[in-house]
């Protein structure tokens, strides 16, 4: 079988150990604004970005997105939400989703991306099928590079989490930049 | 067929030539300004270069740490020696769920193991959901390039083939258009799959967990939609630590198209409640080249197509050419580990510029590899005649300074004097698109010594 044959080749032919490198992670810093390097980033990766009030969340989302019926809210800071989901809703069924808001843990500047773990979103397939997508974020959560978010998020229960860095693209047709490939077709990431 | 004679197939059509060697470039241009804002960026790939030998290192342990955390996490694991029975494997999950529909995102591995053809002859509907290789496989051909598969084709092309079959109207290729079109077909594939295959990018030996990237979003629109999910890896996925992501997906997508990081960077632990995750661990001709000390290090590649993109051969021959699953300068030193005599042209696709090698986030001495992978070759193929004949030659007249002298002046004076259709003729290769250099009275023997002679 498979299992023993591979382990026994790779025992046989893999060289000598070699250790295992040590990182200067010291190489990476900077002295950065965070909030404005993430907001460039967030727009250069195809996503809007707004600082807001939290108490102005639900009327600047429905400034952004005035025809959105079908609205799935899974952040505590919005109470736009017109569809209930929990971790029993068929993923099958958000298929006709128009909006969801969601909240995100933290953000990484260098990238614009945001860590996304699975309790914040309550069913995985959220966050991709819907239309569009807003991730309220607080904005001391921000860090300078991945691996400072790596640490940050070291401590979670895995199960299922992602970054997520602008709205879904595609460039396979003559290398045209398309915004809305077969996930969310914008996202609007909001900074409380 | 060699790499130059599909290269010449590529090359009849001029203006598309031109757009594919521009359009790559500007890919790589756009990897070098990613770059450059990177504090830090040749330490990120000193890094990456050196945990991914320390891996090869000890791959067997670390191959084992990932099996038994995953298992812990609820994934089942399963090792395939080879293509064979990586497709077996897959077969038997399909049909222990009764699956007829299975949506596929993008795999270089499945590719390598020809599992899409090996399905459908069993009835099984495979759906490739990158917009890239759902094109490529409407036209039935392979992809050309690792990250962009369908480069080689024209937006006009992309329009026919959808107006044949997803029932587009004539748009003049109007990407906006045709994606969106492809976004509803594909949707339609999502809601109805009974499995989602992916690949994987990077598997985590410490937590049992792997990651997934995409900017398309396909490969969670079919995993998270489908019963099941097996996702298919090659030994040399895996790295020690889940802080090592902060590493390679720095590099990962700045190299490959210039973005920050992919749009989603999906990190699988456990299934969800009610659905199963499979790992098929593949094997198939790596732990061979784990045992060649010169191109061990070929083990190290993440898939981002740098190499390709720099590539002065690989942008004026097409991914095509190199009839690989994976094409370019990487293909080139993966390749003929796997079979020696199908791919024995493709080290010789290769101006040896180094360019390959500079670009590569890994650190992958490619074009060294490339050329000992040539020693290796013409000991143990069959070379052509002519190429025999006159490297022979060459040797004779270099060793002898009077004929060196007698050669060149001769040929001088034949391509000052000698009819056009002897010098184009088909023993010289390099004047098939080329001008050879006019010709000067002096040759630089002659200067030199005038020199020495008018200075001293």
């Amino acid at each position: 079988m498979g299992r023993e044959a591979i382990l026994k080749s790779i025992k046989n032919n893999k060289p000598d150990l070699l250790s295992i490198p040590e990182i200067d992670v010291t190489q990476f810093t900077e002295e950065v604004n965070l909030i404005e390097v993430f907001k460039n980033n967030v727009n250069l990766v195809g996503g809007n970005i707004k600082e807001v009030d939290p108490q102005d969340i639900d009327v600047e989302i429905k400034k952004m997105y005035p025809n959105a019926e079908k609205i799935v809210s899974v952040a505590d800071e919005c109470s736009l939400g017109t569809v209930q989901i929990s971790g029993k809703t068929d993923p099958h069924e958000l298929n006709s989703i128009d909006l969801a808001i969601i909240k995100g843990s933290l953000g990484v500047a260098e990238n614009g991306a945001v860590w996304i773990s699975e309790n914040e979103i309550v069913v995985r397939a959220l966050p991709f099928i819907t239309n569009d997508l807003v991730i309220v974020l607080p904005k001391d959560q921000l860090y300078l590079h991945l691996l400072h978010a790596y640490e940050i998020i070291g401590k979670r229960e895995r199960r299922f989490g992602l970054f997520l860095s602008g709205p879904s693209k595609t460039a396979d047709i003559e290398q045209c930049l398309v915004i809305g490939a077969q996930g969310a077709i914008s996202l609007t990431v909001i900074l409380i | 067929m060699s790499h130059a004679k599909q290269a010449e197939i590529f090359n009849k059509n001029e203006a598309k030539v031109n757009w594919h060697d521009k359009a790559l470039w500007y890919v790589r241009e756009k990897r070098d300004n990613s770059a450059h804002n990177v504090k830090g960026w040749e330490h990120l790939r000193d890094s990456a270069s050196g945990i991914k030998a320390h891996v090869l290192s000890n791959l067997d342990e670390y191959l084992i740490q990932f099996e038994q955390n995953a298992l812990q996490n609820g994934i089942k694991v399963h090792w395939a020696s080879d293509a064979e029975e990586h497709n077996t494997i897959i077969h038997e999950i399909l049909k222990d769920h009764k699956a007829e529909k299975v949506v596929k995102s993008k795999s270089m591995l499945t590719e390598e193991c020809h599992l899409n053809p090996y399905l459908e002859e069993k009835g099984i509907e495979v759906i490739d959901t990158d917009l890239g290789e759902r094109i490529v496989q409407l036209a039935k051909e392979p992809p050309s390039h690792i990250v962009l598969p369908a480069i080689h084709k024209t937006k006009e092309e992309v329009d026919v083939l959808f107006q044949e079959h997803l029932g587009t109207k004539a748009s003049q290729g109007d990407p906006e258009y045709l994606t969106n079109a492809a976004r509803k077909h594909l949707r339609g594939k999502f809601l109805n799959a009974d499995v989602a295959i992916t690949g994987v990018n990077f598997a985590v030996a410490d937590t049992g967990g792997f990651v997934v990237c995409t900017n398309e979003g396909n490969a969670d629109m079919g995993a998270h939609l489908a019963k099941v999910h097996i996702a298919c890896m090659g030994i040399e996925k895996i790295i020690p630590k889940e802080g090592h992501l902060g590493i390679f997906l720095r590099l990962l997508a700045r190299s490959a198209t210039g973005q920050p990081i992919t749009t989603y960077s999906s990190h699988f632990n456990k299934p969800t409640e009610g659905k199963e995750i499979h790992i098929v661990i593949v094997d198939n001709g790596r732990t061979e080249q784990l045992s060649r000390e010169d191109f061990r290090a070929s083990l190290h590649c993440i898939r981002c197509g740098a190499c390709m993109n720099t590539c002065p051969i690989y942008r004026r021959s097409g991914g095509h050419s190199y009839d690989a699953t994976i094409p370019g300068p990487i293909g080139s030193i993966l390749s003929p580990g796997k079979d020696l005599k199908k791919h024995s042209s493709l080290p010789f696709a290769s101006t040896l510029c180094g360019s390959c090698s500079n670009v590569c986030p890994v650190k992958i001495n490619i074009h060294e590899q490339l050329y000992k992978w040539r020693q290796i070759i013409v000991k143990e193929q069959p070379q052509p005649v002519v190429k025999k004949s006159i490297l022979k030659m060459t040797g004779t007249v270099f060793s002898k300074p009077g004929l060196y002298s007698f050669i060149g002046k001769s040929a001088r004076f034949a391509l000052k004097y000698a009819p056009k259709s002897l010098i184009y003729s088909k023993l010289n290769a390099w004047g098939k698109a080329r001008d050879l250099p006019e010709v000067k009275n002096e040759n630089f023997d002659d200067w030199y010594k005038k020199r020495s002679k008018n200075n001293g």
